[in-house]
């Protein structure tokens, strides 16, 4: 097991590298001024102080491993566009939100969504399964915008008096509410229907017909060899979807008035801030590495098979 | 042709290899016939994906064919008529402009709809590219591959797909098609690969082998053909990721410009009147949540009759 | 077992989340308190570098410069200056002894010569520097490669003791006190700067002087101010504390205000042009004039023959576009200066091409003169909220004439590269705002001279810049006044060259409790002084910020 680890994490370094690169070329190729932020023009000389400034007029590979040095001595370099600013001091204040946001959705997504799924397996094709799936269906279809939309409208707005919770920010614990669920709810719709497939699959395994011909407790067979076995495809999903929900929470961000990297991100790349792109999307990746590799090493635990499968 | 028993959930038990072989090695595709002609009325007994066929092709048809025949010019401004209640002239109502809804509506849908089968198609070449010759040649050269694979995984989705707008420098169809398909076609190497691992090993790919017949015609007589159930599978699955992917690009202002319109610019218009006339956003999101919602059905009868052990996560 | 643990360390992660609440800053919970929306983080806080509007409002109320604008007709008042000569080519400003810096420093004049040479140096490569080309020496010393030290010495501007600070200008340019105004004339803390290097402004580290601290400044979240009571006019201010949001996203923002939690929304971010109808009618709705034109500019290389030019802004039925898009009451522009500018009845030159609602008809009698018309338009746009809007319909208008209108949606950089100068060579047409600096016509019309950095026209005419030359030595406000008007017939009269077509002019809308209505106002350069602001009955009872 800590072989199969220390591999991955070994493995970051190169993919990290990978990502910078590539961001990087891809941010050259765009047209674009970092620090014309105004109709107004920039007067010739200016542009050259700055560009001289913030080594911009070196060549591109020199470029490139200052970044990478940065990269590596966690300095991210300042802001082209905010000059009283460093990347480090954005992501400082701006990963926190975004991180809680995308782990409160995720939890809200889990504890309701593996519930409701394992009921409905349990009663298949019953009332309640046909309605848990119709709505777990719904709520995975409909935009998350949309989803937004209608939640600040009624619970804020129209019934805010009896709910006492805000139209946006992200202060207080109400505030953290209505994002939390208009992020969450796609996810748990996701997690509802995988549930209640795995389980039920799992369900018609033989080992599980043995276990109850053997005549153990219904409920000790569900809970020790169902729920252990059908949650492995849920835990694989999982991976993905955190990281999903960290890095492309931007709309939400954007309509709750959340302070966090989604909104940032966007900002910046419009504006050309390209030590702040970099240092975002560099991060970015790792968050989505670090959440498969944490998936995969749950998955190991759960399935002992796979891990010398993957060696 | 022998029934499958009626299982409770549907799980019948006729896995993919064990179709009648009857195959001949230079030859036609007997079996083929069989599993398609098989995993139809498998389908067919599924109701909710019968439905959601229907409506599938229904919404395809209205998106292709209304704005051909309908009376009224998508781009004609008339504030005299803007924001009007769907009525029988105008069965959506109007938008903003004055313009008819139930006309834009199926224009958008051509265009979401467009860029959601473009990606997945794109998706899908890249991926079962990727993944059938890693898969096929297997060794260090798969190795290699997938670890670079793995590296890209890192890539967040989002993102990059909005850097590759930025660096495409226009919003065009193809612009957005490339961009979503940029990140996404990961899975679909990475599963295509493990299908044709999987077949490699079995006994009649082994058996062409011996006689005889060379690599790219194993891969392309044998492996390939029974992995279309598959593909066509994954095309209704990444289906509402990329539908998605473009609804939020939009949302944000990075979609389609003026005067075209997909139901994720429209729905960002319809977000900015939304206290006045809700129906603007509504629309749309409707139509995108209908679309998915077919797909996944549809992805899910389709699984079932083709090919019900594969788990797909 | 899995799910149980992420769900634990999800747990973990909410809970220590949980306790950092502070106050949601509901609107006036305690007299002398509001909640306004500055709608964007302000990109910077140090005066040189400030070009944004949420900045310079920002700025304006927490530090205090040689000179305020005040009242509607904006009339240079002393603020840090109490007096000033201007003999010729010199201004000499009289300090008062009263100002001070929050860390107990006294405002010097010594202070206004090492910011003001400080925006002007090339180190800075401050986007404003060239508000001070006026001075004597100060372009050679922006733009200076060596010998930079050297150059610095010989910028006009000198501290002659430490409440006399005299300027040298390069012509009389009769606008200067009016400049001076500007938030990048304002004043830094030297020992701050030296100090704090780069991350100056935060709250911890900034030093100030004006009448409001800077309180706490949570970036993109919020940004508070509170009165300073040794300010040298604290007894006027009646707000003890201000909470300020950072709300982008109009609808949110609307939301926002109708639900409570903020007393102002709109005066910096404007609101959404769609809610503008229902919001009309609300007795929180107000309205007033701002000093900005909203055009569109033409490539006259692509588009050369003037009588399609003319014909295209004749096509547009501006009207219709306020009523129906724009909807925040603006006016028609009939020149290209602003409504409210001083002078503007002699300047405005009534523009035959630019009818209130249009005329079709006589813009498709001239579409038929033109020899090689051009058929094919690539109107560009920016991505904000409003402009496509305001596209389609223009769109249509043209379309009558025949025109086909391509609109190209860019993303702000794009764009700005789109339109240079010189605009590339596919940007046929393209939409911009010019807002105000200060308050003389000079602002506006001397974009369009040859060598304009914002001339994004390829328009070029030397009568016209001979004109901008000449008002630069004109002190004698009508005599300059008619060289405007001058101006705007060369491009607009019967004659007119028509390179641009002016829509509108601007408006500044904003939702505001009536509470704070009748002394939250916002002038004609969009800023708002917050010493004037009484909320409630004006007590300025002792709140707990």
């Amino acid at each position: 097991m800590t072989t199969f680890v220390l591999r991955r994490l070994v493995w970051t370094v190169p993919v990290i590298l990978l990502v910078i690169l590539l961001t990087f070329l891809l941010m050259r190729q765009i047209e674009g001024n970092p620090f014309r932020t105004s109709e107004r023009a920039i007067p010739e000389s200016i542009q050259q102080n700055l560009e001289e400034k913030y080594g911009l007029d070196d060549p591109w590979y020199v470029q490139y491993l200052r970044y990478v040095k940065g990269v590596f001595t966690l300095d991210l370099g300042p802001s082209l566009v905010l000059r009283n600013r460093d990347v480090n001091d954005i992501v400082r204040e701006h990963f926190p939100p975004s991180l809680e946001l995308g782990a409160l959705a995720m939890l809200f997504a889990l504890v309701f969504g593996v519930p409701l799924g394992m009921l409905s397996a349990l009663r298949a094709n019953t009332f309640f399964d046909y309605g848990a799936m119709f709505v777990s269906n719904v709520g995975f279809a409909i935009p998350s915008f949309l989803v937004a939309t209608l939640l600040i409208y009624f619970f804020a707005l129209e019934w805010g008096d009896i709910f006492g919770l805000p139209t946006s920010g992200w202060d207080t614990w109400q505030s953290k509410v209505l994002p939390t669920i208009a992020l969450g709810l796609g996810p748990m719709a996701y997690f509802a229907r995988l549930t209640r497939g795995s389980m039920l699959e799992t369900m018609q395994q033989d080992y599980i017909r043995t276990a109850r011909a053997k005549g153990l407790r219904w409920r000790r067979v569900v809970v020790v060899h169902t729920l252990r076995n059908s949650l492995i495809p849920v835990v694989t999903a999982a991976g993905p979807i955190l990281g999903f929900l960290i890095t492309g929470s931007f709309i939400i961000e954007q309509i709750f008035a959340i302070p966090g990297i989604g909104r940032y991100y966007v900002t910046a790349v419009t504006g050309r801030d390209y030590s702040v792109v970099m240092g975002l999307t560099v991060l970015l990746a790792l968050i989505v590495i670090v959440a498969n590799l944490v998936v995969d090493i749950l998955y190991g635990f759960l399935d002992p098979r796979t891990r010398d499968a993957r060696a | 042709m022998a029934r499958a028993p009626r299982a409770a959930t549907s799980h019948a038990d006729i896995p993919l290899e064990a179709a009648p072989v009857t195959a001949p090695l230079a030859g036609a595709p007997v079996r083929q016939t069989n599993l398609w002609k098989d995993a139809w009325y498998r389908y067919i007994r599924n109701r909710a994906a019968v439905v959601a066929g229907a409506v599938f092709v229904l919404l395809l048809l209205y998106c292709l064919i209304w704005p051909a025949v309908s009376p009224y010019d998508p781009n004609d401004v008339d504030f005299s008529q803007a924001r009007e209640m769907p009525s029988l002239e105008h069965p959506f109502g109007t938008d903003t402009f004055g313009r008819d809804l139930f006309t834009r509506t199926a224009l958008g849908g051509r265009i979401s709809i467009g860029i959601g089968f473009a990606a997945t198609l794109v998706i899908l070449a890249i991926g079962v590219a990727y993944g059938s010759l890693s898969g096929f040649v297997g060794g260090r050269l798969d190795n290699g591959m997938m670890r670079f694979l793995d590296a890209l995984y890192g890539l967040p989705y989002l993102p990059f797909a909005i850097i590759t707008l930025a660096v495409i420098g226009d919003s065009g169809f193809w612009s957005l098609v490339i961009a979503l398909s940029i990140a996404s076609w990961l899975t679909t190497a990475r599963i295509m690969r493990g299908q044709v691992m999987t077949l490699k090993q079995n006994d009649y790919v082994r058996a062409a082998h011996v006689v005889g017949a060379r690599r790219h015609r194993v891969l392309m007589r044998h492996i390939l053909p029974n992995t279309l159930g598959i593909l066509v599978i994954a095309v209704f699955l990444e289906l509402p990721g990329v539908i998605l992917g473009e609804a939020f690009l939009s949302f944000i202002g990075l979609g389609i410009g003026p005067p075209d319109a997909s139901w994720g610019s429209m729905a960002q218009e319809g977000y900015k009147v939304y206290r006045v006339f809700p129906l603007l956003i509504i629309i749309p999101s409707v139509a995108i949540a209908t679309l998915i919602l077919c797909a996944n059905f549809i992805a899910d009868g389709l699984r079932d009759a083709l090919d019900p052990r594969t788990r797909e996560t | 077992m899995a799910v149980a643990g992420f769900a634990a360390l999800s747990l973990a992660v909410v809970l220590t989340a949980c306790g950092g609440g502070g106050d949601s800053g509901s609107g006036g919970e305690a007299d002398g308190v509001i909640t306004i929306n500055w709608s964007s983080e302000p990109p910077s806080l140090d005066p040189g570098l400030a070009t944004d509007t949420t900045s310079s409002n920002v700025l304006g109320n927490i530090m205090d410069g040689l000179i305020t604008l005040e009242g509607e007709d904006l009339t240079p008042t002393p603020a840090l200056a109490e007096s000033w000569d201007i003999e010729g080519n010199t201004v000499t400003f009289h300090l008062s002894n009263e100002g001070r810096w929050t860390n107990g420093d006294p405002v010097t004049a010594e202070d206004f010569e090492y910011s003001w040479k400080r925006t002007i140096s090339p180190d800075l490569a401050a986007d404003y520097a060239y508000q001070f080309d006026g001075i004597v020496g100060a372009t050679d010393y922006n733009s200076c490669e060596k010998n930079c030290d050297a150059m610095r010495d010989k910028v006009g501007v000198e501290a002659v003791d430490d409440r006399t600070l005299r300027v040298e200008l390069t012509s009389p340019q009769p606008w200067f006190i009016q400049q001076v105004a500007h938030t990048s004339f304002l004043p830094v803390n030297r020992s701050a700067v030296e100090q704090f290097g780069n991350k100056w402004t935060e709250a911890s580290n900034i030093v100030t002087n004006g009448p409001f601290k800077l309180a706490r400044w949570d970036h993109n979240s919020r940004l508070d101010l509170v009165k300073w009571d040794e300010w040298r006019d604290a007894d006027s201010v009646s707000l003890q504390r201000v909470n300020g949001r950072m709300i982008t996203e109009g609808t949110t923002a609307v939301q926002a205000f109708e639900a409570g939690e903020l007393d102002e929304t709109g005066a910096l971010g404007g609101l959404p042009p769609e809610e503008l109808p229902r919001l009309q009618g609300t007795p929180e709705y107000e309205q007033s004039p701002s000093l900005g034109t909203y055009y569109y500019g033409i490539n006259v290389d692509n588009v050369p023959d003037v009588n399609q030019r003319r014909a295209m802004a004749l096509a547009i039925d501006r009207q219709s576009i306020i009523d129906n898009v724009a909807q925040a009451g603006q006016l028609p522009a009939s020149g290209f200066t602003p409504e409210g500018m001083p002078g503007f009845d002699a300047i405005n030159p009534n523009s035959e091409w630019l009818p209130a609602s249009g005329d079709m008809e006589r813009a498709k009698q001239l579409m038929e003169q033109v020899q090689n018309p051009v058929k094919d338009i690539t109107l560009v746009i920016n991505d904000a909220p409003g402009h496509r809007e305001i596209a389609v319909a223009v769109q249509d208008m043209w379309s009558d004439l025949g025109i086909d209108v391509e609109i190209q949606q860019q993303e702000w950089a794009q764009f700005l590269e789109a339109l240079g100068p010189p605009p590339a060579k596919t940007t046929d047409a393209y939409r911009l705002g010019w807002i105000g600096d200060f308050v003389d016509a000079f602002n506006f019309l001397e974009l369009w001279r040859c060598d304009s950095g914002n001339n994004n026209t390829n328009y070029c005419n030397k009568d016209y810049d001979a004109l901008v030359a000449q008002a630069r030595n004109t002190p004698d406000d009508n005599e300059r006044y008619d060289l405007y008007a001058q101006m705007e017939r060369i491009m607009f009269g019967p004659d007119g060259d028509v390179p641009l077509i002016p829509i509108y002019f601007y408006t500044n809308v904003s939702l505001q409790k009536e509470s704070i209505k009748d002394t939250f106002t916002q002038d004609l350069l969009d800023q708002i002084d917050l010493t004037k602001v009484v909320e409630g009955d004006g007590s300025g009872a002792e709140a707990s910020g």
